[in-house]
């Protein structure tokens, strides 16, 4: 008989120590897995790494995979703290980007970089956070379940970028030549309106990933500094507390939902402004890389803290660089999903045993019970 | 002749369209009756659509044999990655959402259904066999409802057939009553010895199974055939976990949900542009038609979220939640 | 049930008890809360095993394992926190389970069901519509659901966990017809009560638990309702140790409520009409047995609950009510009874609990930002002034002990220089050198001109500390005991409900 029981305490260490194990443990399932259909683990583990971090154009690549798991990481991981479970971030992001590009496009080339960028973030972020809003504004008055109202508006989000460039002749359109009038495209962005990179050590970091770290670093200041921060803990602890000593749960529901919104919305503004350059609404763009629900996973693996979101974000992005880069014949693409998620499952699962203690073996009829 | 017609055909498309999303909300709403919440539908559409394929590939027999087993085959790896899910969820008492995604992830276009798909070798394929259209009672040239009801492929029929026996089961036996209860306050079935690990395991694998059913439409009927990535099943897994919202978690609203949002994907937008109704051109896109599912949800999600309503027509009340017996 | 002994860590609450009831009876069970009641219906009822001793049903030996064995022994229980599916009709729930009686059909047959459980009603007078969804029917008719639950499984023995607690005196009397009707056909059933008259109107036999022990079992008719407060309560053997006040109740009133009336929640009138005065450094005890109101009473006056008529001044000044923030600023402090899931954040450490709810004054965060090492010296004050025993501020408070989390609680709002303190149970699950620690505190808050309103199950507590006592009972407040001359009678009595009958 197994009996599982919670824990009388939970050792602060423990919660430290189970999540790596837990994820020596997926690795080693793994390398069963990997041995059952003829790969060698050792090469590939070797091969995986070096594909993503060794090198600074691995590094390059991984950092440019790695910026917006960090920001959607970042974004789930704020709602997720306070048991508000924000799955919109993929929308988000959606909206984030366009806005971000409305601007850049409205704005044009002719001004300093620096009002570009900025014009582009502050859009992208409000954007982004309105839309979170409406599922915020439905949970916190309507009680209506944001897991639900938040993945929803994700399709209405995806629909609506690609309505603006596939079908309406909106201003996100480029109807300049006669090339982008039949396969339609948005407008790019030029030269002058690309977010700058810094080279390190040979690595090409572009200003999203340092914007992220910035973000990241508000949110722990935020988290563990402020009122605002306590207030969250708090609800995200024991809502019968949080309303015992007079907090304002509402608009704390409210003020975390736009936040959350609002990160996962510079993720989309550094999409445009980094990366893509243009809005890209055709399948390979955007909508296919699922982000904001790769984000979500991260925010879990990193426990909602925003410095291990942050590792756990490069981490993987590099997994998703050193797929992408070693798929052939003897890689398959999906190794990457598979192998993200034997981590996942390993370390869902090593949670149990942070709050409970396996027991096994029958329990003694005549002993003392715990109650 | 008015079977060739454009409503007509846009009608047999929704059948046809809206049948994987059938079977897979089917599935769910199983699992979400007895309380749990399974986000990973897309995932296991995936693997079921390649093992389908692969099952298909493989097995000996005549068409009909093949297809069977195919279907078969397609169903156990659905349940396989529902077990997965249903440990972490039911036993391990993870969280459901992250659980779901992560299921997802392992299990979706960059993971598993990938992985075998290129390593079993199915992809750029010829299908050995493929579910062809029936013709039931011979009645597949009467008017109007011939193309659209009896000139179907086997797996639309099955998927009424399910609808009915599930629908069947929630209302009028009492393992329906047991697990509808398991979904509502597990406490108080608990309390009158149903076993609730079991109930929700049972109905999380059953889903699982219906959607690897689901997937396995596109890839033995619908495509047919298999393609990398995602786009096989296009997003199909998370428009049925909508669906059964939208429907209320009552399976005969489910079939006409799918049929609904199969038949808005592509057959209204092909009628209005040929018919061109007056009115602005924004609600004639494909986007915005395709958007109403999703809108519709979140209404219905609104509305029944009120106490008034919650109490009439609501989501199983304990959806979502790990439960924990006391401890004695 | 013979010489049943059950223990939990820290509490004997079944010592080597014998119980027995016979077929055709009505057998009460009397006591107070942590009497023993509950644990030992509990037991019966197969949801805990007893440490020791030995349960025969009709005679043969009986062994539960679960609850299960016990229903298909034919024993039912009503609980007082009923276990129904809200949205389903009456018959659904009656039938649901795994249990007999008919032929354990698969597929249901609702009007088969709706004839048999009208049938039942019927002759029990337990009229309830069987197509009736749950959450429509008011407590009472819920009640009767879960009655015949049991009646459908042909329960020989029926236990009923204060039944009346919900009920309006029209239901109660209802209820005793249907249980009277019940012996009489040869079932027996147990009725388990803290009310005296209730007792008296339905029971044939009456056992009073008191400490975990039988300590009498007597005929309902010949006992009178004061022995049987008596026995219920003790005699005073305890001694109430009194400590001579330094400095007299002031006479200005620092708490004043008037015509309280407060919906519980589920929606019935947990608190019908009460005034009371609370004067500025007086204890005003409230007795009672729980679940007369206590709950509500505190919840309403410190803003966590809505009150539905009635007012509440703290000094002068009329207060905001249903608003937690507007009560903590006019100067009320709250020791909670649900000490670990209300009064502190569990998961949260002892140095962020300990500014639960001053984490915006001045000092302790400069504008938005909290001041992390102010809070740090505020918890080791706080740790150091009331002697919590734990390593550090960062220690978790889910982890500290039971006295030492209570400790924190009171600390915490005592150091808020209220103007008012309510303590619900503030020593319940305590050690008695954390009791002794807790009821010094409560004495200095009176000292230094704090009204408190201590509320308490445990009536030697409010016999020692208060300087008036009122009994609560049934969401009232009845009688205005001066503690150095009222007796554990007298007082007992007005917790029971008094001399009605």
């Amino acid at each position: 008989m197994i009996a599982v029981e919670r824990r009388l305490t939970q050792p602060r260490w423990l919660t430290y120590v189970i999540p790596f194990v837990s994820v020596a443990v997926a690795f080693g399932i793994m390398a069963v897995v990997l041995l059952a259909t003829g790969h060698d683990p050792g090469r590939t583990y070797r091969r995986l790494f070096d594909a993503a971090f060794h090198g600074s154009a691995a590094w390059t690549d991984t950092v440019t995979l790695a910026t917006p798991l960090i920001f959607t990481g970042l974004a789930a991981a704020v709602a997720f703290r306070m048991q508000l479970f924000n799955i919109g971030a993929e929308g988000q992001l959606y909206i984030g980007a366009i806005c971000a590009a409305g601007a850049a496009i409205w704005l044009g080339p002719d001004h300093a970089l620096t009002l570009t960028i900025l014009a582009m973030c502050v859009c992208g972020a409000a954007g982004a956070a309105l839309w979170a809003l409406i599922a915020g504004v439905l949970r916190a008055f309507a009680r209506t379940n944001e897991i639900i109202t938040t993945l929803m508006l994700n399709y209405v989000a995806g629909l609506l970028l690609t309505y603006m460039i596939f079908d309406s002749a909106s201003p996100w359109r480029d109807v300049s030549t006669v090339q982008t009038r039949s396969f339609p495209q948005s407008v790019a962005l030029k030269p002058s309106q690309f977010w700058p990179t810094v080279t390190v050590f040979g690595v090409s970091v572009s200003f999203g990933f340092l914007l992220a770290i910035g973000v990241a670093v508000a949110l722990w200041v935020l988290f563990r500094v402020t009122r605002f921060g306590f207030e969250m803990n708090v609800i995200g602890d024991s809502q019968r507390a949080a309303r015992y000593s007079g907090m304002r749960t509402r608009r704390k529901i409210l003020a975390v939902m736009a936040i959350s919104g609002a990160v996962a919305g510079l993720g989309g503004a550094s999409q445009i402004g980094d990366f893509s350059h243009v809005l890209d609404a055709s399948p390979q763009g955007l909508q296919g890389a699922a982000y904001g629900y790769t984000g979500i996973v991260v925010a879990a693996l990193g426990r909602y803290n925003p410095f291990a979101v942050f590792l756990v974000g490069v981490l993987v992005g590099g997994l998703q660089n050193a797929g992408l880069f070693l798929q052939g014949a003897d890689f398959p693409i999906g190794l990457v999903g598979v192998i993200q998620g034997i981590i996942l499952f390993c370390v869902l699962g090593g949670e149990l045993l942070v709050r409970y203690r396996v027991r096994l073996g029958r329990r003694p009829v005549a002993a003392v019970e715990t109650s | 002749m008015v079977n060739d017609s454009l409503v007509v055909e846009i009608l047999t498309q929704a059948v046809v369209y809206g049948t994987p999303i059938l079977f897979a909300a089917l599935g769910e709403l199983l699992a979400e009756r007895s309380g749990v919440l399974n986000l990973g539908v897309e995932g296991m559409m995936l693997v079921g659509a390649a093992m389908g394929f692969w099952g298909m590939q493989r097995a000996p027999g005549s068409d009909a044999t093949a297809l069977t087993l195919a279907v078969l085959t397609a169903a156990f790896a659905g349940l396989v990655m529902a077990l997965v899910f249903a440990i972490l969820v039911i036993s391990l008492r993870a969280n459901q959402i992250v659980s779901g995604l992560a299921l997802t992830i392992f299990a979706g276009g960059l993971g598993l259904s990938s992985y075998l798909g290129n390593d079993l070798g199915l992809a750029d394929v010829p299908a050995k066999h493929q579910f062809g259209d029936i013709d039931v009672f011979g009645l597949k040239d009467t008017p109007v409802v011939g193309p659209i009801l009896f000139h179907q492929s086997a797996l639309v029929y099955l998927s009424w057939a399910l609808t009915v026996l599930i629908a069947l089961y929630l209302s009028r036996t009492r393992l329906g009553l047991n697990v509808r209860a398991v979904g509502e306050n597990p406490a108080a079935a608990d309390a009158m010895g149903i076993n609730v690990t079991l109930y929700r395991y049972a109905h999380v694998l059953a889903g699982g199974a219906l959607a690897g059913i689901g997937g396995a439409c596109y890839s033995l009927a619908i495509t047919p055939g298999w393609t990398d990535g995602d786009s096989l099943v296009g997003g199909a897994g998370w428009i049925a976990i909508a669906l059964v919202i939208f429907s209320f978690w009552r399976p005969e609203l489910c079939l006409v949900g799918a049929y609904l949002f199969g038949g808005l994907a592509g057959g209204v937008p092909a009628a209005i542009q040929a018919h061109n109704p007056d009115i602005p051109a924004f609600f004639k896109t494909s986007e915005f038609l395709n958007s109403l599912p999703y809108l519709m949800t979140i209404l219905v999600l609104v509305m029944v979220s009120t106490s008034f309503a919650r109490r009439r027509i609501g989501a199983p009340a304990a959806l979502g939640v790990p439960y924990v017996r006391e401890e004695r | 049930m013979q010489g049943i002994t059950k223990r939990f860590p820290g509490v004997l609450a079944n010592d080597a008890v014998d119980f027995e009831a016979a077929a055709g009876e009505v057998h009460a069970l009397l006591g107070e809360n942590g009497a023993g009641k509950s644990t030992l219906s509990n037991i019966l009822t197969g949801l805990y095993r007893p440490d020791e001793g030995a349960i025969s049903i009709y005679g043969e030996p009986a062994h539960f394992d679960s609850p299960s064995d016990a229903i298909d022994a034919g024993i039912g229980m009503v609980h007082q926190h009923f276990r129904l599916v809200a949205p389903f009709t009456v018959a659904e729930n009656i039938i649901l389970g795994e249990h007999r009686p008919e032929a354990r059909s698969f597929v249901v047959h609702p009007r088969r069901i709706e004839r048999h459980v009208a049938g039942l009603g019927e002759r029990y007078g337990l009229a309830v519509h069987p197509r009736a969804r749950v959450w429509q029917l008011s407590v009472g008719e819920q009640q009767r659901v879960e009655i015949l639950k049991a009646l459908y499984r042909e329960a020989r023995i029926l236990i009923l966990d204060e039944p009346t607690a919900v009920l309006t005196p029209q239901e109660s009397e209802a209820l005793f017809g249907t249980l009277r009707a019940m012996a009489r056909e040869g079932r027996t059933v147990i009725f388990i009560s803290h009310k005296l008259h209730e007792v008296k109107a339905v029971a044939d036999r009456v056992t009073v638990l008191r400490g975990g022990r039988n300590v009498a079992t007597l005929t309902a008719a010949e006992a009178t309702p004061r022995e049987l407060a008596a026995l219920m309560v003790g005699r005073e053997i305890e001694l109430a140790k009194r400590v001579e006040r330094a400095m007299p109740p002031g006479e200005t009133a620092g708490l004043f409520v008037e015509g309280l009336g407060v919906r519980g929640d589920r929606g019935e009138e947990a608190i019908r009409n009460v005034t009371l005065t609370v004067r500025e450094g007086e204890i005003l005890g409230v007795a009672g047995v729980a679940g007369n109101g206590q709950r509500e009473l505190a919840e309403a006056i410190t803003g966590m609950r809505p009150l539905s008529r009635g007012s509440v001044r703290v000094g002068a000044r009329e207060l905001r009510t249903g608003d937690p923030r507007a009560a903590i600023a006019a100067g009320i402090a709250h020791v909670p009874e649900d000490r670990l899931g209300t009064g502190v954040a569990a998961g949260l450490s002892i140095a962020e609990n300990s500014v639960l709810k001053s984490y915006r004054h001045r000092g302790i965060s400069h504008g938005p930002i909290l001041n992390w090492g102010m809070i740090r010296e505020v918890a080791r004050d706080l740790i150091r002034r009331y002697a919590v025993a734990t390593p550090g501020p960062n220690l978790r408070a889910r982890d500290l002990s039971g006295g030492n989390l209570q400790k924190l609680v009171l600390g915490r709002e005592f150091s808020s220089a209220p103007k008012v303190l309510i303590a619900a149970s503030p020593t319940r699950g305590l050690d008695v050198g954390a009791i002794e620690t807790v009821h010094a505190y409560l004495r200095e808050a009176a000292e230094s001109g704090v009204a408190v309103l201590l509320i308490s199950e445990d009536l030697d507590e409010i016999r020692a500390l208060a300087d008036r006592i009122v009994v609560i009972y049934e969401g009232e407040l009845s009688g205005d005991f001066d503690p150095e001359t009222a007796t554990v009678e007298e007082i007992g009595l007005a917790m029971a409900g008094g001399e009605r009958g």
